[in-house]
């Protein structure tokens, strides 16, 4: 009997639908993280509190489509981006599940204007808020999803153009796909990569991707649009494989010279990493030594971790700058200068863009380990902090976004409107950048705005390329920090052409900026009046991220608008250097044809006069002086701890095994020590006693002084056992 | 036996493609006992008991078994199946029945020559899957991802699972070779135009960015760039990729089947003497008609690699190529209890070989399971 034989066997009749056996659970990506994620935030016995409401158009009980509500607050610092990002069902219903604090809660919608509202709850709380969007004033820019061959996981991670246009994209699970720029078809140019994160392709049948544990070209020999050779070009530098060290890149300069960077591995909870490409140091280069845990887990255990690479046309791999936290976009100016934007964290107070120059160093010292001059040294915060290049922007935390993406610089002459040679990069929150970069005594800084803020923007938007239309295309992945559904994929941005209201640019001027608008401006915009600005700075420290410090408002002494309506010079009281400023447009400013701006907000990133000057001088403007401390408040305290501390040491003051935090009513318990103990335990953190495991988070970052005093005198006045007992 | 269901109930077009498929005949329910592979459409449906006996004579006989969008109705009559052979639970409609957005072909010889599948039809959510499933086709809908097609080779036979069965999808062609190829796996034949898969990712057991090199019929190779040597072979045809994307705290990907070959000194080739201390180098691989050959530098010498499976699945041959080179290049080799390790064009010395051509030439080393040999 020749071949297989096969037996056709027939249902009779169809079976009656599967609706018998509803409700098995699929499996759901990403919930795991998700419950992991809350554990800490809800592990005590505290309940959480809870926001719920509805998402509506303006004066309708319509709700509106797409909308995302994400919440932030100083409670949510561990999880990723201190945030949660909730996207709204049809009926436009939310439900956010919290601890006990201090909120604020974004509501963001394709078309319609974001709405920002603050709210506090305490535990148990269930606090309903209405939000009514209004719709957005029209733009000119629009936002497109792209779509993709249903076998491609749309984890995309990297996106580019051939010099012939055609659109190549790696995704995660790692494949590179392309769609060829002759008849827009999708073939699977590569497979089987690991985790590819960028890509640049010089040519239709070469293309160069970064994957996490190399470099590699992709060739394609034989015609069939197929890449058949997988080329190591660089692999020098150490992995782990932990899930959280990734390669990222990529970008070329013109002479062929490929970047790439390596982000620090997640170590906080002390993993067991048996297999490690190269050496393995786990010992921090600057170890922590306030009370209580590591603030941030990022560190460089592998060699070269929180490093920037440049590997030569001949294949030779340099370590190029160190610094770096997760360095995620890499990108290569006109000038063919590179630029590499980091995430905050530790030492990086908030998200930034750094011109990067060889051998230069860029804040986070645990990649120093690997450096060959300064690994033994020891550096101290002091000489940290000299040798220390400050980012040429800063893109503070909020408007502009969580962790931004990979800056691209719009070379479509006019394609994507009047931003030509300006930088635009995403971020893993809806967010569009636009940064105006200038050089100033001979380094770059400059003025960073936002550009889209939702609008139909995806999360995640990781990378960008401008495509041969004129379009900005956006790599978009989010797997593993929040929900997949409808935040993964590509998307590009369309210009329709009409003249969008914005500032073009801001630029640094004797007497503090000089604004050119997009179109004529009404005589408005020549008042002082409708500007308010401010300056403050970051702390560079090991803690996660930072608050403003030194923030003051500088009275603007005089607007001249020129007779154009596009110039308008803004004089400052003073103009310091080391500061980011903070400039903020009135609504009333608007174009000749009663167009308000799109945006406006701007923020300056000013490192140096024009003069050079890096180092502030005298100055007539001081920060509010920070009032002298008072004796503690007992009734501020208690708010403070309503808010802050009740979900972990309960309203009794009796603690939580759960959370392992202690009896404070027992005697002998921790009120018996001294304030100065207690008022360094809560501001340093602490960490847990076994068998608990949850540290005491530092909470000088978050509180003030004043109010860690007050919430001491509560928990005195409250709960301390009295002697007699 | 006697039956009572039509055979032109089957879906017309696929029966087509089927009967028409080189290698294979196909006979009706009446001669289920004399057939390598059962395909059902579904389930087998209601029917008599001498029939319902049939079938679980068949289940028993570890034949090949393809199912197409099993349903729990349409097995009732054989209660053991679902719970015992399918491998995962029917549930209702994946996602309300909205379309797949994705629909994630997993490398298996069963895609072999199908370059693009897509379809728009609802699908039937399972869950449950076994922990000896591997999955192969999976598709997404939202933010909810659901198993489209799994294989087991457990003590019941082979068995592959497809979801997909809505006539729409029966009549495409890149479907039908789908399920021809699936037919074909579960016969244990050999399946045309099948390669081997490469992957690169986090292998139990070696160092982060090694490769995944899995056989249409086995076995699947682990090499190590790092170590520059392999570091497992196992018997089977897959390795689940899984564990390193669905959560944020990845684990390494898991390997289906014994393993019978295991590697851990660093670095088994080396230049001048057999413990010098050579710059080992991955330098890439090329991909000849799907069969990779790596390339490797020791102490900038040349060598390249290429690794083939033996006819059953159950050995390699690991031919390597050498380039010229003035010191003589060593193999180390370690003690295998699972497997018989022969050279040819190596000078052997116990767990040293040696290769001396300055002018370069070609070694070969073939690493064959041992009968029952598995080390885990």
């Amino acid at each position: 009997m020749n071949g297989i034989f096969l037996s056709v066997a027939v249902q009779a009749t169809r079976p009656p639908g599967f609706g018998l056996q509803a409700g098995l659970p699929a499996i759901r990506r990403g919930s795991l993280f998700l419950l992991l994620a809350l554990v800490p935030l809800f592990a005590a016995s505290a309940p959480p509190a809870r926001l719920t409401g509805r998402v509506l158009k303006a004066d309708t009980d319509a709700p509106v489509a797409h909308a995302q509500v994400r919440v932030e607050g100083p409670t949510l610092v561990g999880r990723e981006n201190s945030q949660i990002i909730q996207k709204l069902k049809a009926d436009g219903r939310y439900q956010v599940d919290v601890p006990p604090g201090a909120y604020d809660v974004w509501v963001t919608a394709p078309d319609f204007e974001e709405v920002k509202s603050h709210v506090e709850v305490k535990a148990g709380d269930a606090v309903e808020r209405r939000f009514e969007l209004r719709a957005l004033q029209r733009s000119p820019y629009r936002v497109e999803t792209l779509k993709l061959p249903q076998q491609m996981i749309g984890e995309i991670s990297g996106v580019a153009f051939t010099p012939r246009g055609s659109l190549v994209v790696t995704n995660r699970r790692g494949d590179v796909w392309v769609r060829r720029f002759s008849d827009g078809t999708w073939r699977r140019f590569a497979t089987g990569l690991y985790e590819g994160f960028g890509v640049v392709a010089p040519d239709e049948a070469e293309i160069i991707v970064v994957q996490r544990p190399e470099v590699t070209r992709l060739r394609d020999t034989d015609g069939d649009g197929v890449a058949d050779v997988y080329e190591t070009v660089a692999d020098d530098w150490g992995i782990t494989g932990s899930y959280h060290e990734f390669s990222y890149g990529l970008a070329q300069d013109r002479a062929g010279n490929v970047y790439a960077s390596s982000g620090l591995c997640s170590f906080g909870r002390g993993v067991e990493l048996p297999w490690v490409r190269g050496p393995l140091q786990t010992a921090q280069y600057l170890p922590w030594t306030g009370p209580g845990p590591v603030p941030d887990g990022h560190r460089s255990v592998a060699a070269y971790q929180g490093w920037a690479f440049q590997i030569t046309p001949a294949g030779k791999w340099m370590p190029y700058a160190s610094g770096f936290r997760q360095p995620l976009g890499v990108g290569i100016s006109p000038d063919d200068e590179l630029f590499i934007s980091d995430c905050p964290g530790a030492w990086i107070p908030t998200s930034t863009l750094t011109h990067v120059e060889k051998d230069a160093f860029y804040g986070h010292p645990d990649g120093l380990k690997w450096h060959p001059e300064l690994k033994d040294k020891k550096l101290t915060l002091a000489e940290l902090a000299a040798l220390r290049r400050p980012p040429s922007i800063y893109l503070p935390r909020g408007l502009m976004g969580t962790s931004p993406g990979q800056p691209v610089w719009d070379r479509s002459a006019g394609k994507f409107g009047p931003f030509g040679g300006q930088v635009f990069l995403g971020d893993v929150s809806p967010v569009l950048m636009r940064v105006d970069l200038e050089k100033v005594a001979g380094a770059w800084q400059g003025a960073a705005f936002p550009f889209l803020r939702g609008q139909g923007l995806r999360l995640g938007g990781m990378h960008n390329a401008f495509g041969p239309d004129g379009a900005l295309y956006i790599a978009q992945t989010v797997r593993g920090w929040m929900s997949t559904e409808g935040n993964e994929g590509l998307q590009r941005v369309v210009w329709n052409g009409e003249t969008p209201v914005e500032i073009q640019t801001l630029r640094l001027a004797e007497r503090g900026f000089t604004l050119r608008f997009t179109t004529p401006m009404a005589t408005v915009a020549g008042e002082a009046v409708r500007y308010q600005v401010k300056r403050f700075q970051y702390n560079y420290h090991p803690q996660d991220g930072s608050l403003r410090v030194n923030q003051v408002d500088v009275p603007v002494t005089a607007a001249r608008l020129a007779r154009d309506g596009l110039t308008l010079a803004l004089d400052l009281l003073e103009v310091q250097p080391s500061y980011v400023y903070e400039i903020v447009v009135n609504r009333e400013v608007q174009s000749r044809t009663g167009q308000p701006l799109l945006n406006t907000t701007a923020y300056y990133t000013l490192n140096r006069l024009q003069n050079g000057e890096t180092k502030p001088g005298s100055t007539q403007l001081v920060a509010k002086a920070a009032e002298p401390l008072r004796p503690g408040d007992p009734a501020r305290g208690g708010e403070v701890y309503r808010l802050n501390c009740m979900v972990c040491h309960q309203a009794d003051g009796k603690g939580s095994p759960q959370a392992g935090t202690p009896d404070y009513t027992q005697a002998g318990g921790p009120l018996t020590r001294s304030d100065a103990e207690l008022l360094a335990t809560i501001t340093n953190g602490k960490l847990p006693t076994p068998p608990a495991v949850l540290p005491m988070p530092p909470w000088g970052n978050v509180l003030p002084p004043q109010a860690i005093r007050d919430v001491l005198a509560y928990l005195r006045q409250t709960y301390q056992p009295s002697p007699a007992r | 036996m006697a039956d009572d269901a039509s055979p032109a109930a089957f879906p017309a077009g696929l029966r087509a493609a089927l009967e028409k498929t080189p290698g294979l005949a196909c006979v009706d329910f009446t001669q289920l006992g004399t057939a390598q592979v059962a395909l059902f459409y579904r389930g087998p449906g209601p029917r008599s008991a001498a029939a319902v006996r049939a079938v679980e004579e068949f289940l028993r006989s570890r034949s090949g078994l393809v199912v197409l969008g099993a349903t729990a109705e349409a097995w009732r009559a054989v209660p053991g199946f679902v719970p015992q052979i399918l491998g995962a639970v029917p549930g209702g409609p994946f996602a309300g029945g909205a379309a797949m957005s994705v629909i994630n072909l997993y490398p298996h010889p069963i895609f072999a020559g199908v370059n693009r599948f897509e379809t728009t039809q609802p699908m039937a959510a399972f869950g449950q899957l076994a922990d000896d499933a591997q999955m192969i086709m999976e598709g997404t809908a939202g933010e909810d991802t659901t198993p489209l097609g799994w294989v087991r080779r457990g003590a019941a036979g082979r068995l592959c699972h497809l979801v997909p069965a809505e006539s729409a999808v029966l009549q495409d062609p890149a479907y039908q070779r789908i399920v021809v190829n699936a037919v074909r796996w579960a016969a244990g034949r050999p399946i045309p135009d099948a390669r081997p898969a490469v992957q690169r990712t986090f292998m139990p057991d070696a160092y982060p960015g090694s490769i995944a090199l899995t056989f249409p019929n086995g076995p699947g190779v682990c090499i190590d760039p790092v170590r520059g040597g392999i570091n497992t072979i196992w018997d089977g045809d897959f390795v689940d990729l899984r564990p390193r994307w669905i959560t944020k705290q990845g684990a390494p990907a898991r390997i289906f089947g014994e393993v019978f070959y295991t590697e851990k000194a660093p670095q088994p080739l080396r230049l001048g003497s057999p413990s010098a201390d050579s710059k080992f180098r991955f330098r890439g691989y090329v991909l000849r008609d799907g069969v990779p050959e790596f390339h490797y530098e020791i102490d900038g010498r040349d060598v390249y690699e290429t690794i083939t499976a033996q006819a059953d699945g159950q050995g390699i041959v690991r031919t390597f190529r050498v380039g010229p080179g003035a010191r003589t290049l060593w193999m180390n080799f370690e003690p295998q209890t699972g497997a018989e390790v022969t050279t040819r064009g190596l000078e052997r010395d116990g767990a040293v070989g040696s290769f001396a051509a300055s002018a370069g030439g070609q070694f070969v080393i073939e690493i064959r399971r041992k009968t029952g040999g598995a080390i885990r």
